[in-house]
């Protein structure tokens, strides 16, 4: 039954909505990319706005996609390595590593304790130098192009000792099969120890080390510190814990949610468990605590590294492993903590030199999967910090 | 004799010597803004092109900028599109005219000439929204719509920071406003003193100057409407070859031209203590805007920018209210004193 | 200038978890799917599950393995366009469909796998369970051509939409290398002596 008062509600409810309807505007849909400043290489956004505010954002990826698991599945073990370089090529030694271990447990062969430590020492200078370029690429997206050239810097003497142990400062396609590639001129290492790292780098590596940690108080200071990043980021793209495990984030993106999740403490795919460092959480996984996380990470690092340092192992650096590298039929999964978070490969060995089929899990494609979610309800500068603020590289998405 | 009587003559000379100075003046900004945030970023700058500085880069640039092509979009406005770099030009040469380089050398002293500069300054709003909504490009359209947003809100703050300023002078010609910023206030001995009006109480205004000036100029932390790493140039971004010059060239003369405005307004413009305004006046307000100019550089490559909305809290909730507050004080210590 | 003496090496801890006494946990794992096949090779646990029960396996699994870490498919094939065949005794012809979960806080690990059959390639979808299983299946779904029914959003994700074929599956040739061969492709003939002996060609790019 409806009085006369409801009829009244309800005919006022009706020219409510005929005038919102009236008002309604048409929303707009933005192509982000996949040529644009600010996706890192050629991700697409097909964003609808209204105004500047995001209703809903669908990313669009592919146009990077190289096909390394068919072109692995062609591809000789040793080979491999260069392959798997390009997939975040920002952190190009960290990649080669978790395919490297895991070839190695499928063969049953350890690398000699000097080769892991090198390993380790170059896989968290990728990782200082990974993050160095988020500091720099962060901050510019927000519209500051200064702390790019600070940051650039510092990353610059990281690869040259990087340069100086493995001959390449991207991709240097160092490890192989039971050890690690004798540095050039060192002679044979199969025989002597003290000929591998360049001369002068256990030195060198504590002049950057202190120099990248100057680098990092002066980013603390000049970025984090700056009231305009903080109105920027504190708040902004608020990834709860329980959402980041849900849409498996990993690495320093589910840390700056506040799990206390490393690869590093719990897997042993590399010595980390002799070094003392901590694994640094933040608590409310917005834009500044991602940000935070990777520039405490980069003093964890540089802590990590002075100790393997001064406690360098001997010995050769090279396995017995045979000439021709046959793989026993088998199934192993290795995963790292990449400087982006998990990236581990299913390596099936159907027993012969190439292997069966090779599944990467890359980091920043798991990562990008929350995007739509995290989106929703932005403004549009928002969508470029929360984007910048995830830290993917293209490569790493596509594969 | 009878040639410079010819009001018309008179006329070209004066745009003429105001092109050529403020063209001048546009280069060397823009040498000094590669100079300046190179060595804000531990680089060297241009070094090769020229001299030992690298100081035919800025005529290399425009030379390369001259040199291509001048696209337009084939679904832009293409009159409203052409049209819109000029416009932009011609707002901040409107407003240097009346900029008055020493007591006599000036183009035009206006009875209403701060009156006259702030809206003639207001033209190169049009100029962004032709050229966002001219351009048949959605980030241009964002970027166009931001700066309408943007030039509206930040235009009070900017007008009502100067009429602290005219009230305190009581006038509203530049010249004027110069002159009564000279009149000592007291004596040491027999030497009058006296101070700029950005040391006498109007330093609130000058802040707010400053900062409406900034975002006028669509400059860091201000640059939203442009914002490279989110609308990749906004209204810029289909713009190429010479009418990116000329907008490049707007930007700026228009910081001149505000620093200009600013240093006559609250600095005292072409007057320094002990330097005599008919022969050193140009040189002092020309060196004051110059100063100015570089602190704009300065936030330039030192801050991020805000986000939009951020912006127009900024204006509205700070600026806006603090700027009434000013008038508001310095009206009651006029009427008081 | 030398490189110092390495001091005495601590000893390497083996109280890492993934290292605390493996098949209890895969054991563990499987009596939690009710599946009673598992393998613990290679530190990598794996616990198969019929198609039927796939869902379920990971429904009962996702309360103590929150973390969806990948989701793939492994194509057994005796025939191959490119690669090496599989050596030994041929294998069933079918479509391995592989999950890895995981925990975000001990390392606990767990590999889920179903076969399909090859002339039928549909599975459910984990997306009701995990949501981070969405892109994962798209992905498989591109390049093996497996349907998840009940996606909630079955679009292609790397492939354009004219795309023909599935790359990943074992008959797919690799268009690029019919076309030019490879330089890295350095053949070695297996000498009839013991590997490792003198003489023997260099692997290629080692």
């Amino acid at each position: 039954m409806t009085t006369p008062a409801d009829r009244h509600l309800l005919a006022m409810h009706r020219s409510e909505a005929a005038v919102s309807v009236e008002l309604q505007t048409e929303d707009m849909v933005l192509n982000i990319g996949p040529q644009h400043p600010s996706t890192h290489g050629v991700l697409r956004l097909v964003a609808t706005v209204a105004g500047e505010r995001v209703r809903s954002v669908q990313p669009v990826m592919g146009y990077m996609h190289r096909g390394y698991e068919k072109l692995a599945e062609v591809r000789t073990y040793a080979q491999i390595t260069a392959l798997v370089n390009r997939i975040d090529w920002v952190s190009g030694f960290a990649n080669e590593i978790p395919f490297i271990v895991a070839a190695e447990r499928l063969m049953g062969v350890e690398a000699p304790e000097r080769a892991q430590c090198i390993r380790l020492i170059l896989t968290e200078m990728f990782r200082i130098s990974n993050h160095l370029i988020f500091l720099c690429s962060f901050p510019a997206e927000l519209g500051a192009p200064t702390p790019l050239m600070y940051a650039l810097r510092e990353r610059e003497r990281v690869l040259d000792l990087i340069e100086g142990v493995t001959g390449g400062r991207f991709h240097p396609n160092f490890n192989r099969i039971g050890g690690v590639k004798p540095a050039a001129g060192g002679g044979s290492t199969q025989r002597t120890r003290a000929q591998d790292l360049p001369k002068g780098f256990i030195e060198g590596t504590r002049r950057a080390m202190t120099a990248v940690r100057h680098v990092c108080d002066d980013l603390e200071n000049l970025v984090l510190g700056n009231e305009i990043v903080q109105q920027r980021t504190i708040g902004i793209g608020v990834l709860p814990a329980d959402k980041a495990v849900e849409y498996a984030m990993s690495g320093p993106n589910l840390r700056a949610s506040g799990v206390p999740f490393d690869l590093r403490k719990v897997e042993d795919y590399l010595p980390y468990d002799r070094f003392d460092f901590d694994v640094v959480t933040m608590p409310n996984g917005d834009n500044y605590d991602r940000c935070r996380v990777r520039l405490e990470e980069i003093r964890q690092s540089a802590r990590i590294i002075e100790q393997a340092v001064d406690s360098l192992p001997g010995g050769p650096l090279q396995a017995k492993v045979p000439r021709v590298i046959k793989v026993p039929k088998g199934e192993c999964y290795v995963r790292a903590e990449n400087p982006k978070g998990e990236m581990g490969y299913h390596i099936v060995s159907g027993g012969g030199r190439r292997p069966y089929r090779v599944k990467i899990r890359s980091a920043s494609f798991c990562n990008l999967q929350v995007l739509p979610w995290l989106l929703e309800g932005a403004l549009i500068p928002d969508v470029i910090a929360i984007l910048g603020s995830l830290d993917f590289v293209l490569g790493d998405v596509d594969r | 004799m009878s040639l410079l009587d010819n009001v018309w003559v008179v006329l070209a000379v004066k745009l003429g010597l105001a092109v050529v100075i403020l063209f001048a003046l546009a280069l060397v900004v823009m040498f000094a803004e590669l100079k300046v945030s190179a060595h804000m970023q531990h680089r060297i700058g241009p070094y090769f092109a020229g001299g030992r500085w690298g100081w035919a880069q800025v005529f290399a640039e425009a030379l390369k900028f001259l040199q291509k092509e001048d696209l337009i979009p084939r679904d832009a406005d293409a009159p409203v599109f052409r049209l819109a770099p000029m416009v932009s030009l011609l707002g901040t040469f409107a407003v240097i005219v009346i900029i008055p380089l020493s007591p006599v050398l000036v183009a035009g002293d206006l009875d209403v000439g701060i009156f006259y500069a702030l809206a003639a300054g207001s033209v190169s709003t049009i100029a962004l929204l032709m050229a966002g909504w001219s351009s048949g490009n959605k980030y241009s359209l964002i970027g166009g719509l931001r700066a309408g947003a943007q030039l509206i809100a930040y235009e009070l703050p900017l007008v009502l920071a100067v009429v602290g300023v005219v009230i305190q002078a009581g006038t509203m010609s530049m010249v004027g406003i110069t002159e009564a910023q000279a009149q000592p206030l007291f004596h040491i001995g027999s030497v009058g003193i006296s101070l700029p009006y950005a040391l006498q109480g109007q330093i609130i205004g000058f802040v707010i100057f400053m900062i409406a000036a900034l975002a006028e100029l669509v400059r860091i932390p201000f640059d939203m409407p442009i914002a490279e790493s989110e609308l990749v140039m906004g209204y810029l971004t289909e713009y190429s070859g010479i009418r990116f010059t000329m907008f490049l060239l707007g930007e700026y003369a228009g910081m001149l031209a505000m620093s200009a405005i600013a240093s006559v307004l609250f600095l005292g413009g072409y007057h320094f203590w002990g330097l005599n305004a008919d022969w050193f006046g140009p040189f002092v307000l020309i060196g004051k805007s110059l100063i100015l100019v570089f602190v704009m550089i300065w936030f330039r490559w030192t801050w991020p920018r805000l986000r939009e909305d951020q912006l127009q809290s900024l204006a509205w909730r700070w600026l806006v209210p603090l700027a009434l507050a000013n008038i508001a004080v310095t009206a009651t210590l006029k009427v008081v004193l | 200038m030398s490189e110092p003496e390495p001091p005495a090496a601590p000893a390497p801890d083996p109280e890492t978890p993934s290292a605390e006494t493996p098949p209890a946990r895969a054991a563990h794992w499987a009596a939690l799917v009710g599946s009673a096949e598992w393998a613990d090779a290679f530190r990598t646990v794996k616990v198969r599950v019929p198609r039927e029960r796939w869902v379920e396996a990971h429904r009962a699994l996702q309360p103590h393995l929150p973390f969806f870490a990948w989701l793939s498919a492994i194509d057994w094939s005796n025939e191959v366009a490119v690669g090496d065949p599989l050596e030994g005794e041929p294998v069933e012809e079918r479509y391995e469909v592989i999950s890895r979960l995981s925990d975000v806080s001990a390392g606990e690990a767990v590999i889920l796998s179903t076969d399909l059959p090859p002339d039928d390639l549909t599975i459910d979808s984990l997306a009701g369970v995990y949501t981070a299983a969405d892109w994962h299946e798209r992905e498989a779904a591109d390049m093996f051509g497996i349907t998840f029914v009940g996606h909630p959003n079955p679009v292609r994700i790397y492939l354009s939409e004219g795309f023909v074929g599935h790359p990943l599956r074992k008959s797919y040739p690799l268009l690029a290398r019919e076309v030019k061969a490879w330089p890295g492709a350095v053949e070695v003939t297996p000498l009839p002596a013991a590997e490792g002996s003198a003489g023997e060609p260099k692997e290629g790019g080692a």
